[in-house]
């Protein structure tokens, strides 16, 4: 009975716990490119509204602005993906 | 690990192949399995562009002649386009990096893990992103022109222009890397969450539809991006001393 309550255990779950936490909360930042990216596409459709002939162009722009707007929220992905399946603080232990 | 932890079943993204590692004399060499990948890449590259090059005539008669045109005009326009017309030296790097990084990237339909989802490779590209914008400061301003270059605007923007060098190949890396090694995790989860489902049943058809989206499209944009964002450095890179 007491076997099973050692501090190896105790700290070891607690450091996996955490981390799964923290990964959700990481992924929170998945909101801002979401938000980013549907501005930057709103204002694609209403450039094409006024000016249809230079509809290409401007769907060429509007999809290097989604892939750079993008880059924050796959910041936070890593994190993510770090903490789940390559966590550091678990070979600390 | 004690068993309070048991999975409920292994998920990993690694590939077919392993890595060899052996040493020479004191010094650990490993050949990873993105090395053999990128090898293979090159190889297919070099076959298939030696094959659009042979036996050119002035006036094109044949299809081959016309894909080979068709690919050589859209990485001139390109590069004339952003970078100007006194960087056209830049095109074979520019349209090189473009196929070799689609291909990489379109490895993972075959099985293969990508080249590119491994940050080492992105890296090399970026560091080189990095030393070419070096050698432009340089060559047009001297070391004095690219030591004034950091105190351009006010004298107080010193750390702000230091970190905005180093920010630059950093974030480029960052995001082909980030984007390409989520488009193999979300189409690795997808096939293992639906192989647990009905014996493996309902793995078939639905995995080659979100792969659409994150596997080819994502490779089209970020190799598009990342050399955008290069041409864009390089040619904007230039510490005038007018």
């Amino acid at each position: 009975m007491t076997e099973d309550f050692d501090m190896e255990n105790l700290s070891q779950a607690i450091v996996l716990g955490a981390s799964a936490i923290g990964a959700g909360l990481a992924m929170i930042a998945g909101l801002g490119p979401g938000i980013g990216e549907g501005f930057c596409g709103g204002k694609a459709v209403e450039a094409i509204g006024r000016q249809p002939e230079a509809s290409g162009a401007i769907t060429r722009t509007m999809i290097i602005g989604d892939a750079l707007a993008e880059t924050t929220g796959l910041y936070s992905l890593i994190i993510a993906l770090l903490l789940m399946f390559a966590n550091p603080f678990i070979r600390q232990l | 690990m004690t068993d309070l932890i048991k999975p409920m079943a292994e998920f990993s993204v690694e590939g077919p192949l392993k890595s060899i590692s052996f040493d020479i004399g004191s010094y650990n060499v490993v050949i990873s399995e993105s090395i053999v990948v990128q090898w293979i890449v090159m190889l297919v590259l070099g076959i298939v562009f030696f094959i659009l090059g042979r036996n050119l005539k002035v006036r094109s008669t044949s299809r081959r002649q016309m894909a080979a045109e068709y690919l050589v005009n859209f990485f001139n326009n390109m590069v004339r386009d952003t970078m100007g017309e006194k960087y056209r030296k830049y095109t074979p790097y520019i349209g090189g990096l473009f196929c070799f990084s689609i291909l990489s990237s379109l490895m993972g339909l075959f099985g293969f893990r990508c080249p590119t989802s491994d940050l080492s490779v992105i890296a090399a590209w970026g560091i080189t992103t990095f030393v070419l914008t070096l050698r432009n400061k340089l060559k047009t301003g001297g070391i004095k022109g690219y030591l004034k270059g950091f105190i351009e605007p006010m004298p107080f923007m010193l750390p702000f222009n230091i970190i905005g060098d180093i920010a630059n190949p950093v974030s480029q890396t960052l995001r082909h890397f980030a984007n390409i090694l989520a488009g193999s995790v979300i189409g690795g989860l997808i096939y293992f969450a639906l192989g647990q489902v009905a014996n493996g049943l309902a793995s078939i058809g639905v995995p080659a539809v979100c792969s659409l989206y994150f596997d080819l499209f994502s490779a089209f944009i970020q190799a598009y991006i990342f050399c955008t964002l290069t041409m864009a450095y390089v040619s904007m890179a230039e510490c005038g001393d007018d």
